[in-house]
């Protein structure tokens, strides 16, 4: 008999794979009667994207910033939390880090304090719904989506009345090259920004199953009452929560901000950060909110938003239809995640 | 004497799809008119068995005959037209449907008569207050509804899956009546159980499953507890735990006169006051939703105490939560394993260090697990309690019910406590397990250990306890000494009387 834990893992992947199937079907359906080409189209979309050089690089910057918020939404679920607040945390920690640019300061200290104040901003504005949940017992859903409106409402009249760009009105100030991360290839849009973060997901990892603090919020997430009979604070798990989330949410702010050409900068109504987010939380759906999982679904994610760029150039097929495509192999993805979480909620143990 | 078979079931075979094998060739009979009891352990197949029989589930390999005639049931309401109906452990009524209306549930308008359901009240002698609402009923009152609503589907063949379970004796006592009624009336009767008593008590015949294989058929005149116990478990069994005569010491956990309240908002503990002392194990009885499960919440630091007093080992720890109690020397064996014992999504070695997973033991100075130590720590565990477990990175959820126990055993009693909290620890164990459980917790008595002991079995609290208090609607119905202690003198406190009211009955 096959052990039970690999067995699982194979259900999880084999879940997965039907999924992807299952979408690209609809998809190319989709297609088909719209009067495209579905293989065509679907050979453009990932073969450039993870076969040749520049689309596994272009790929892997647009998973660099969703593995973090990815891990933001993952640490949430895995304490009981949906914790939906990575993108007004990550909002804060662009800013945190862009601030940078309206000050002059050794250069050698640029980088290590964007990196720790868009951290720290980070983590305080997933704390504020942190608090909010363990003390008084707002939702969490509820919080974060109004903590979302109020970081974009923030960073967006910082961007106009405090630190905008004095030779392009549409964006903020630039961080200056001393506080930019170097590029791991020239002309492309990869930088050591990747590199951060799959550290931050390998330190998650380690948080989650190494240490006491990922024990009691895996234990809480499983079972609060078992938990508490445990002797674990189920309060203070959900600050921890929101804590590492904000964190991770903030580093992605950060990466999008000193490692992304060529803006380095916020841009008008914050479209280089928009969605990043709910991607993230897509992302860590898919990969059933464990850190291996994202970093493949992350890569996936990525390499169909390379691809799509090919997908209307070569397969000549509309961004519309781009946009539909993926957002049916996306949801079909996502199915299978959200069905475990919702079977947890109201099924508790079982 | 009645004698021919109305089931016949041949050869069942039963591979559940996760590739556990339940059955393994069974073959049952069932006659005309008899009660037949459906015994063995815990795993042994007997709901397995009776499911398939129902036409809950399919078997994976074997022949079903009902009246000679062979039958392929593909849902319950197959087995229903031919007269086949179970009555799950738990009773699954609409709460808050009154009983007429549960009874009448899911039948056709014309179906539907009330006159009818009277007759059959009146002949079965099973009477219930068809307009009360289900939620407000007993247990027993609900287990009748259950088997009323099979017998108005005329069924002929009643399955009943751990009937007295929930029930109380006197509750256990009319259930018994009543179905030797319908087995007078020529209704077949299968009484799942695992309990030899109830078992040799109510049968006429008995067939006894052991892992998946049937160990032996007979007939209830001509055996006795210790044959059925040999079948049921493969080896002979010691039923009286031999307890040493242990001096009690001094108070380890005193309460005072306390006030809890429920999940909704009412007294459900209303100025209980005990003393549990070194070397005893003090008892508490009682039909359970009697305020056992928030007293024991109470005391253990996992629900609020609103009036009264908890003082442990001097300490006045009135509401001071779990890791503070554990710190002075409590152990907690919480009753449902499942959904406070264990974290059953997690490791096995995750659970062997619940409660401990902050101990300087198992974690360094940054709150990082020493992992080789918690390997050592579980396998001791395992060794010592003779746990049978697979892969311990392996969830806890792949051990059977019994293992789980014996880990939240293990893993409670390896804190080395002074005061053990135990509430309903043996409650769905297979005989041996609840046999090593037992005498764990008398080996700690006689090490001078205080044990509170909860649980709604009263052969379980007669046999460990020295001290017995019986709770009833959040009270005390008295407090009395083992010795003087019988089952009719518990049972009428457990239904309201005080100890006086009871003794005085007695004389009567």
């Amino acid at each position: 008999m096959l052990d039970a834990r690999l067995r699982e893992h194979l259900t999880g992947f084999a879940e997965v794979v039907v999924a992807i199937v299952a979408g690209m079907v609809i998809g190319g359906l989709v297609m088909v009667i719209g009067g495209y080409n579905p293989v065509n189209a679907y050979y453009q979309l990932f073969v450039p994207s993870l076969t040749t050089g520049y689309g596994v690089e272009m790929t892997l910057s647009f998973a660099t910033p969703i593995i973090l918020t990815a891990l933001t939404f993952a640490v949430g679920v895995r304490a009981g939390l949906f914790n939906i607040g990575a993108e007004g945390q990550m909002y804060m920690g662009a800013l945190g880090a862009v601030l940078f640019g309206a000050i002059s300061i050794p250069s050698i200290l640029y980088l290590p304090l964007e990196f720790i104040v868009a951290a720290v901003l980070g983590m305080i504005w997933g704390i504020i719904a942190g608090i909010l949940k363990a003390y008084r017992g707002v939702n969490e859903v509820v919080s974060t989506i109004m903590l979302n409106w109020i970081a974009y409402w923030i960073v967006e009249s910082m961007r106009v009345y405090v630190i905008p760009n004095p030779v392009d009105a549409s964006k903020t100030v630039s961080v200056p090259p001393a506080g930019r991360l170097p590029l791991l290839v020239e002309g492309t849009e990869l930088s050591a920004a990747i590199i951060i973060s799959i550290l931050v997901l390998a330190f998650t990892y380690f948080l989650l199953w190494k240490t006491a603090v990922g024990y009691e919020i895996r234990a809480v997430g499983y079972n609060p009452l078992a938990s508490k009979y445990g002797g674990i604070s189920v309060r203070r798990v959900a600050l921890y929560s929101f804590i590492i989330g904000g964190f991770t949410a903030g580093i992605a702010g950060f990466c999008e901000v000193a490692g992304r050409p060529p803006s380095y900068a916020i841009t008008t109504g914050l479209s280089n950060l928009v969605g990043l987010g709910f991607d993230g939380l897509t992302v860590s759906l898919i990969g059933y909110n464990h850190p291996v999982g994202i970093l493949l679904a992350s890569i996936f994610i990525g390499a169909m938003k390379a691809g799509s760029r090919n997908m209307q150039i070569y397969a000549r097929v509309p961004l519309e239809m781009v946009q539909t495509v993926q957002g049916l192999i996306i949801i079909a993805l996502s199915i299978p995640g959200l069905l475990r979480i919702i079977s947890r909620k109201i099924g508790g143990v079982r | 004497m009645p004698s021919e078979n109305i089931v016949e079931m041949r050869g069942i075979v039963k591979v559940y799809p996760d590739g556990t094998v339940a059955l393994r060739g069974v073959d049952f009979d069932l006659r005309e008119g008899e009660i037949h009891g459906l015994l063995g352990e815990n795993g042994a197949g007997k709901t397995t068995l009776m499911k398939i029989l129902a036409g809950v589930l399919k078997p994976t390999r074997g022949v079903i005959k009902v009246h000679g005639r062979r039958v392929v049931f593909s849902n319950p309401s197959d087995a229903l037209k031919l007269g086949i109906g179970m009555v799950a452990q738990y009773p699954a009524l609409v709460p808050v449907f009154t009983a007429g209306e549960n009874i009448f549930l899911g039948l056709s308008r014309r179906m539907v008569s009330r006159e009818r359901l009277v007759k059959l009240m009146n002949e079965t002698g099973l009477k219930v207050e068809l307009e009360a609402v289900a939620e407000s009923l007993p247990m027993g009152v609900r287990q009748k509804i259950e088997v009323l609503k099979m017998l108005y589907r005329g069924v002929r063949v009643l399955i009943l899956d751990e009937p007295t379970t929930n029930l109380t004796p006197v509750e256990t006592e009319e259930l018994f009546a009543t179905l030797k009624k319908l087995r007078d009336q020529g209704v077949s009767v299968v009484f799942i159980s695992h309990k030899l008593k109830e078992a040799l008590a109510i049968t006429d015949r008995i067939t006894v499953l052991r892992r998946g294989v049937v160990a032996g058929v007979v007939e209830t005149s001509r055996t006795n507890p210790e044959e059925l116990a040999k079948l049921m478990v493969g080896r002979e069994i010691l039923f009286e735990i031999k307890k040493k005569s242990v001096k009690p010491g001094g108070e380890v956990l005193t309460v005072e006169d306390l006030w809890v309240r429920g999940d909704g908002g009412e007294w459900a503990v209303r100025g209980v006051s005990l003393a549990v002392r070194k070397g005893e194990i003090f008892g508490v009885a009682g039909v359970e939703g009697n305020g056992q499960k928030e007293l024991v919440e109470a005391v253990t630091g996992l629900r609020r105490v609103e009036k009264g007093r908890v003082v442990f080992l001097g300490r006045d720890v009135t509401n001071s939560d779990p890791q503070e109690l554990y710190k002075l020397g409590l152990s907690h064996i919480p009753e449902d394993r499942v959904a406070m014992g264990l974290i059953v999504n997690m490791s096995i070695i995750e659970n062997a260090i619940l409660g401990l997973h902050r101990s300087r033991e198992f974690v360094n100075n940054f709150g990082i697990f020493k992992n080789r130590r918690m390997v050592e720590h579980t396998l001791k565990l395992i060794k010592e309690y003779e746990i049978v477990a697979g892969n311990l990175n392996n969830p806890a959820r792949s051990l059977s019910g019994g293992n789980q126990q014996r880990l939240v055993l293990a893993r409670e009693l390896s804190k080395n406590p002074s005061l053990i909290v135990a509430s309903n620890p043996t409650r769905g164990l297979d005989v041996a397990s609840t046999e090593y459980i037992r005498r764990r917790l008398v080996d700690l008595r006689d090490q001078g250990k205080a044990i509170l002991l909860v649980s709604a079995d009263l052969d379980e609290i007669l046999e460990l306890s020295d001290r017995i208090a019986v709770m009833y609607e959040g009270r005390f119905m008295g407090v009395l000494d083992s010795k003087e202690a019988d089952v009719r003198l518990i049972g009428l406190m457990m239904g309201g009387y005080t100890l006086e009211q009871a003794r005085g009955m007695r004389v009567v």
